[in-house]
């Protein structure tokens, strides 16, 4: 290890943090951890599924009552059909079919197709509302940490204010006054997310501050835009990595809790749309419930997996 | 002398509260005010229906809910009314929200104090019993599950929970009976599934923070000079290396309330049918009832506040060297 990194540092001619031997240094040390890998190749395929599968899948929204219920391949259940003309209720088994795969829901609809379009939204929300948190979350943090005085007191003070809220219950709060639509979910999940982070990159930024290579910079005449620019936020670019990695996991499940209580939009079939009506069809179709939510889980802990290699990777002292 | 910056300390965290409130509160209001809905448009399809000309009902039920004066007299009118224990007209259930409040905040009181027992005194165990044997299989186990603890979402495992146990094995009901007297051996039967559903992620997280916890303090000089001055391991793991862990502990468990426990506590009312707080202010979103879900915000909101200020207060107690200046 020593070896590598003496390498690394001494022979670069570029800046340290976008060099490609460090990248490549990191990525060995990522690819140590198995678990690691597998999320990171499991985020590979729901990316493939949410951009490529709902070419390929049937129509998530095509209603068809001839087809509901139908089980997964492989499985097999009773349904009772009201026969209208004998008045009776005949009792028939069903199964699964390779035309619908993952079976259907209720209305008929194909589950492959639903659970398909479902990681496009999860996967949009996860990334632009994190996008927007940690954007938000560094631009605070750091001018905090740098300007210090009334500004940081202030920010630091609405900081907590907005930590206060219990974070779903504000997002309940903001989507029920603003209504249910995609664009509100994200922005009030990246809009009220933002406070981990700030509180995170400001400590780190106010240790950074201090060291000699920002004090060399200032001495030599940096203006603050280039300070912070250029010396403290590349340097603290692989915390940022981590937590957005470790915060896509939270915003997902938010925005699939929110579609759960009837908060999500209604437009857009997301995996806590899906999974909400498979709650109430428990007893015929047990699968509507199950599909989405191994979705979710699946999701959330490759995230988590990745998350934490890539912490151990870059920085395997912190505690974060 | 020792006790007088004690006092200070309080009165300041106290201070510091009031300050956090009133912004909590501003924040709600501006919030209210700037969306696009006012309490007005859920008379709107009556009044037409009714054949009466809207824009005068309309500037009659604003007139009666103040929406008319300027926006600083409105500001003054809501906390003054939130300070005298005015939280508005719930209409969906003709009732003054606090009354509201009042029947239904036992049922959430009772869910998240079993989950968060359950879950801090199993993570606890399990955690230190992982740092104790750290690198056998017991403990990879025991992370690999607690993995899974954390990235499960807490409302599927909720309906996975109700999918096994009531509709397949029929042990439990589906529904929470809101019948049974509230200290019974039934309604501690009723909350069993609701309380695992809960607590599973919060039981997770309690144990990798004891983990963590422990092997910080394992390492430490104070452990060796225990073991070296003979004391049996039971006593050096108990007394000294668990005693320093809690603290940092306590923080968690308690920072857990606002960010997990009242969100997770809100589905698992909704999933299991618990009338408690969340489920009134599922029920309020669907009757546009503003004034319930705002107060039920506020509430876990000021509870996050208050278990915060009393932490931080009895940190002080409980740990002399802790100074805050």
């Amino acid at each position: 290890m020593t070896k590598r990194l003496k390498g690394i540092t001494t022979k670069t001619d570029r800046q340290l943090h976008s060099s490609t031997r460090l990248i490549k240094y990191y990525w060995q040390r990522t690819k140590r951890n198995k678990l690691a890998v597998f999320g990171l190749a499991f985020l590979a395929f729901l990316v493939l599924l949410a951009i490529i599968g709902p070419f390929f899948t049937l129509d998530p929204t095509a209603v068809n009552f001839e087809e509901k219920n139908i089980p997964p391949v492989g499985f097999t259940t009773e349904q009772s059909f009201y026969n209208i003309e004998t008045d009776e209720f005949t009792t028939t088994k069903v199964s699964g079919t390779w035309k619908h795969p993952l079976g259907t829901d209720s209305k008929g609809r194909d589950m492959l197709a639903m659970i398909a379009s479902g990681a496009r939204v999860s996967l949009l929300v996860g990334l632009i509302a994190t996008g927007i948190a940690i954007i938000l979350g560094t631009i605070i943090g750091v001018l905090s940490a740098y300007l210090g005085g009334w500004v940081d007191n202030a920010l630091m003070r609405f900081t907590d204010v907005i930590m206060t809220f219990p974070f779903f219950l504000l997002l309940v709060l903001i989507v029920f006054i603003f209504g249910p639509s995609l664009a509100i979910i994200v922005l009030a999940i990246g809009l009220t997310g933002w406070t981990g982070t700030a509180r995170l990159l400001r400590s780190e930024a106010l240790s950074l501050r201090t060291r000699e290579f920002v004090t060399a910079a200032k001495a030599m005449g940096a203006s603050d835009n280039r300070v912070i620019f250029r010396h403290l936020i590349p340097n603290i670019i692989s915390l940022i990595i981590i937590i957005a990695t470790l915060a896509i996991p939270g915003v997902i499940l938010a925005e699939a809790a929110l579609s759960f209580i009837g908060l999500g939009d209604p437009t857009v079939p997301s995996w806590g749309i899906i999974l909400e009506a498979g709650q109430h069809s428990l007893r015929t179709a047990w699968w509507v419930a199950v599909e989405p939510g191994i979705m979710l889980f699946l999701t959330v802990l490759a995230f988590n997996f990745l998350g934490d290699g890539l912490r151990d990777a870059f920085d395997p002292k912190s505690n974060i | 002398m020792g006790k007088s910056w004690l006092r200070d300390y309080v009165i300041k965290r106290l201070i510091y509260s009031v300050i956090i409130a009133w912004g909590i509160l501003t924040i709600t209001f501006i919030l209210v005010r700037v969306g696009p809905t006012s309490p007005a448009d859920r008379y709107l399809a009556n009044i037409a229906a009714g054949g009466h000309d809207v824009t005068q009902v309309i500037a009659t039920i604003e007139a009666r809910y103040g929406l008319d004066k300027p926006i600083y007299e409105q500001y003054i009118d809501y906390m003054g009314n939130l300070f005298q224990g005015n939280w508005g007209w719930s209409f969906s259930t003709s009732m003054p929200v606090i009354e509201l409040i009042k029947t239904h905040w036992i049922y959430s009181f009772q869910l998240i104090l079993l989950s968060s027992l359950f879950a801090a005194f199993l993570g606890i165990l399990i955690g230190i019993y992982s740092a104790v044997k750290q690198y056998t299989k017991t403990d990879y186990a025991f992370t690999f599950l607690s993995f899974i603890g954390i990235s499960i979402p807490n409302f599927w495992l909720g309906v996975m929970l109700i999918l096994v146990f009531s509709v397949q094995l029929g042990i439990f009901k589906t529904y929470y009976d809101t019948t049974l007297p509230l200290f019974s051996i039934d309604n501690l039967k009723a909350l069993v599934l609701p309380v695992i559903t809960l607590g599973t992620g919060m039981l997770a997280g309690y144990v990798r923070y004891t983990r963590s916890a422990m092997l910080d303090n394992l390492r430490k000089a104070f452990v060796t000079t225990a073991r070296a001055k003979g004391l049996p391991e039971r006593a050096v793991i108990g007394k000294h290396v668990f005693r320093n862990a809690l603290l940092p502990l306590v923080t968690i468990i308690m920072f857990d309330l606002g960010s997990i426990v009242f969100g997770g506590a809100y589905l698992t009312e909704i999933i299991f049918g618990i009338p408690g707080l969340g489920q009134i202010s599922f029920n309020a979103i669907f009757a546009n009832d503003y004034p319930v879900v705002i107060a039920v915000t506020l509430i876990g909101t000021f509870m996050v506040l208050l278990v915060n200020l009393i932490t931080d207060i009895t940190y002080t107690y409980l740990d002399p060297r802790i100074r805050y200046d």
